[in-house]
């Protein structure tokens, strides 16, 4: 062999040596054009009892790798009976509704207060959409009609326990509402507090681009919170719209008109993907947290709270006696101004500290014991190069692992469950766990002492570890993302597998469900 | 080859000048955005805020985390066939500078200091990309004159 033959044939193995795991790579990473996320991940059981074999409708026994052959696991399963359909895990609540609402879903352009007009969504025609009232307890029905979401839509339940057929993630628990079609949600709004709905479809454009409302459960007529009638309630619907911050569509100050001396209740909604802090002129109490009040909050002074992506809080705040006004920031560009009308709100600086949720307010018992959990399951997030569905960057990782090689996280009804949420990431991520409440119970290792701390969007910081647990005890498949929308789409999502549980639906598809 | 070795060369160099004015024009607009009364915090960030200048943030991290990782790769490939002298050398040096690059601008999200360290190693991967380019282009007329001769 010529010495020119042979220095080709090594600059051809050279270049082999680089192309072929590089192509191997990105084909493995390929995702197939419909899957159902049953069969995506590696079973994590957490330490607890696996089911016997036939029982789970999972595609193989572990890696996910070869997503080229998921159609057929996916036939493999389907054999197995004795699973309860996702579709079948509806309210037991039958009846007319106490709140029937309907939606029409469409896609153009959102007026904002200002009547400048940005591209996006609307519900009724408005972004936010209908804010929905319930009164704990009730039974509520909302029927949303696509007029015109080219995508599709569905709406998500965010932070309300809902029955798993209704949680509104397309492809998971149902197809998205294709143009003309409409799809009914109903559950029992069991939790008092603040919430918020939104499209879980395409949900990184569709959500930023306004398909989402705000929804409040009052408290129970006779209830002891409800019986604290002088406190007046206010909205404060946190949104970014073509990169202008909002509170309720309007920009800036926001007026709220209220007595002097009044006390009120604002809810704090942020529906942005990323967090913002909240402060506020005078003294504030941080009354509630995702939904759940909290035991015995002292008033805070000097500190802002963080208010992470999807997470709400009840800040009450008291109008000054003298007939000026009080400011509530949601971030620095807006702010709703309490107070007598035509009265003014001093400027108030953001406070540099930060309230630590972790030490606020008053211990109490927790309603199961989290000493002994069933299962402990780690969600460790990192981040590294590679191939997400044959695209080329750097992608988010659980475990170690790319989507789809995620975890599926299995637990049986009943369980008491830790999770250890950690964050290798130089990144902040909002975690949301659909379905479930989940208490605090330390941060890198700090236990927590302050008021139980519930929460079903918590912010992990660059860094941290939160060890969270919550009871199984809502049946179902539900995902457990990052609310930062984006990297959910960049794969930081998996998924919360009851056993025997099954799902019809699949992501992509003839119907383009697209959860993320 | 020997072109197609020069030319991935010279667009590396010339895809990190549009990184740098990429990064200028993100942190000019930004500022003047700022001035104008707009109030930037990490839920703004997410948005994809509109001002001018805005775009320059996602043209320099899709830029510099996929498109000149890939042509680096590229560069290395055609480095193995191009008979440039010192070429593979040179094309790994590349490659190994585009790597650090886009580490220590991730890493500059952690720490202020790394990211000016990111903003001296573009000069250096620059000029890295420059030279090999250079040294091809040298090689290229060098055996061009040759190959005529024997025709």
């Amino acid at each position: 062999m010529s010495r020119s033959r042979l220095r080709l044939l090594l600059a051809c193995l050279a270049a082999l040596a680089i192309v072929i795991p590089l192509a191997w790579m990105w084909q493995a990473s390929l995702v197939p054009a419909t899957y159902s996320v049953m069969d995506m991940g590696t079973l994590d059981y957490g330490g607890g009892p696996e089911p016997a074999a036939g029982a789970m409708d999972h595609g193989s026994s572990g890696d996910m790798g070869d997503m080229g052959d998921m159609g057929d696991m996916d036939m493999a399963g389907m054999e197995h009976g004795a699973t309860t359909s996702v579709a079948d895990l509806v309210t037991k609540a039958d009846g007319p509704p106490d709140v029937a609402v309907d939606l029409v879903a469409a896609q153009g352009e959102v007026t904002l207060a200002s009547g400048r007009k940005v591209p996006g969504y609307t519900l009724n025609g408005t972004s936010p959409g209908p804010q929905i009232d319930a009164r704990q307890g009730d039974l509520v029905e909302v029927t949303v009609r696509n007029e015109s979401v080219t995508d599709g839509m569905t709406l998500h339940w965010h932070g309300v326990d809902v029955p798993n057929a209704d949680d509104g993630v397309a492809g998971v628990t149902q197809d998205a509402v294709a143009v003309g079609e409409e799809h009914t949600y109903r559950f029992v709004a069991e939790q008092a507090g603040t919430y918020w709905y939104h499209s879980h479809q395409v949900s990184h454009e569709q959500v930023i681009g306004g398909l989402f409302g705000a929804l409040v459960v009052h408290p129970a007529r006779g209830s002891r919170n409800a019986a604290d009638s002088d406190t007046v309630e206010a909205m404060a619907v946190a949104h970014t719209y073509s990169g202008t911050r909002t509170l309720n569509g309007e920009e800036g100050d926001v007026p709220f008109v209220a007595e002097p001396g009044q006390r009120v209740r604002v809810r704090v909604v942020n529906t942005d993907n990323g967090p913002t802090q909240v402060w506020a002129g005078g003294p504030y109490v941080v009354r509630a947290v995702d939904g759940y009040d909290l035991v015995e909050p002292t008033p805070v002074t000097d500190r802002s709270v963080t208010l992470t992506g999807g997470a709400r809080l009840d800040i009450e705040v008291a109008v000054p006696d003298d007939g000026s006004a009080v400011r509530l920031h949601v971030g620095g560009a807006t702010a709703l101004v309490l107070g007598p009308e035509g009265s003014v709100a001093p400027e108030v600086t953001q406070p540099t500290e930060k309230l630590d949720l972790l030490s606020y307010g008053s211990p109490a018992d927790l309603p199961f014991d989290v000493s002994d959990p069933d299962r402990t399951f780690d969600y460790d997030i990192g981040r590294r190069p590679g191939f997400l569905d044959g695209r080329p960057g750097l992608w988010w990782t659980v475990n170690g692992k790319m989507f789809p090689d995620v975890p599926m996280y299995v637990v049986r009804e009943g369980d008491v469950v830790v999770m250890r949420i950690h964050n290798g990431t130089s990144e902040d991520h909002p975690m949301h766990l659909h379905g479930h409440h989940a208490v605090v119970l330390s941060r890198d290792g700090v236990a927590a002492t302050g008021s139980p701390w519930w929460v079903d969007s918590l912010a992990v910081d660059p860094d941290e570890t939160y060890e969270i647990a919550f009871v199984a005890d809502n049946p179902g498949l539900w995902m457990d993302h990052c609310h930062n929308l984006p990297h959910a789409k960049e794969g930081l999502v998996a998924h919360l597998m009851y056993e025997g549980v099954d799902t019809p639906y699949r992501v992509g598809g003839a119907l383009e469900n697209q959860p993320e | 080859m020997k072109s197609a070795y020069k030319v991935l060369a010279y667009l590396i160099a010339a895809l990190v000048v549009v990184q740098s004015a990429a990064m200028v024009f993100a942190v000019a607009g930004l500022g003047i955005w700022v001035e104008e009364g707009g109030v930037l915090d990490a839920a703004t960030m997410e948005s994809e805020p509109t001002f001018t200048g805005a775009l320059g943030f996602m043209i320099h991290g899709m830029n510099g985390m996929m498109l000149i990782p890939l042509v680096a790769v590229a560069l290395l490939v055609v480095s193995f066939f191009a008979k440039v002298p010192g070429g593979v050398r040179n094309a790994a040096v590349v490659l190994g500078l585009v790597v650090l690059q886009v580490a220590l601008g991730l890493f500059g999200h952690e720490n202020a200091y790394i990211g000016m360290l990111h903003g001296v190693n573009a000069l250096v991967l620059f000029a890295a990309a420059l030279f090999s380019g250079r040294a091809a282009a040298k090689a290229d007329s060098m055996a061009a004159p040759r190959t005529a001769a024997t025709v």
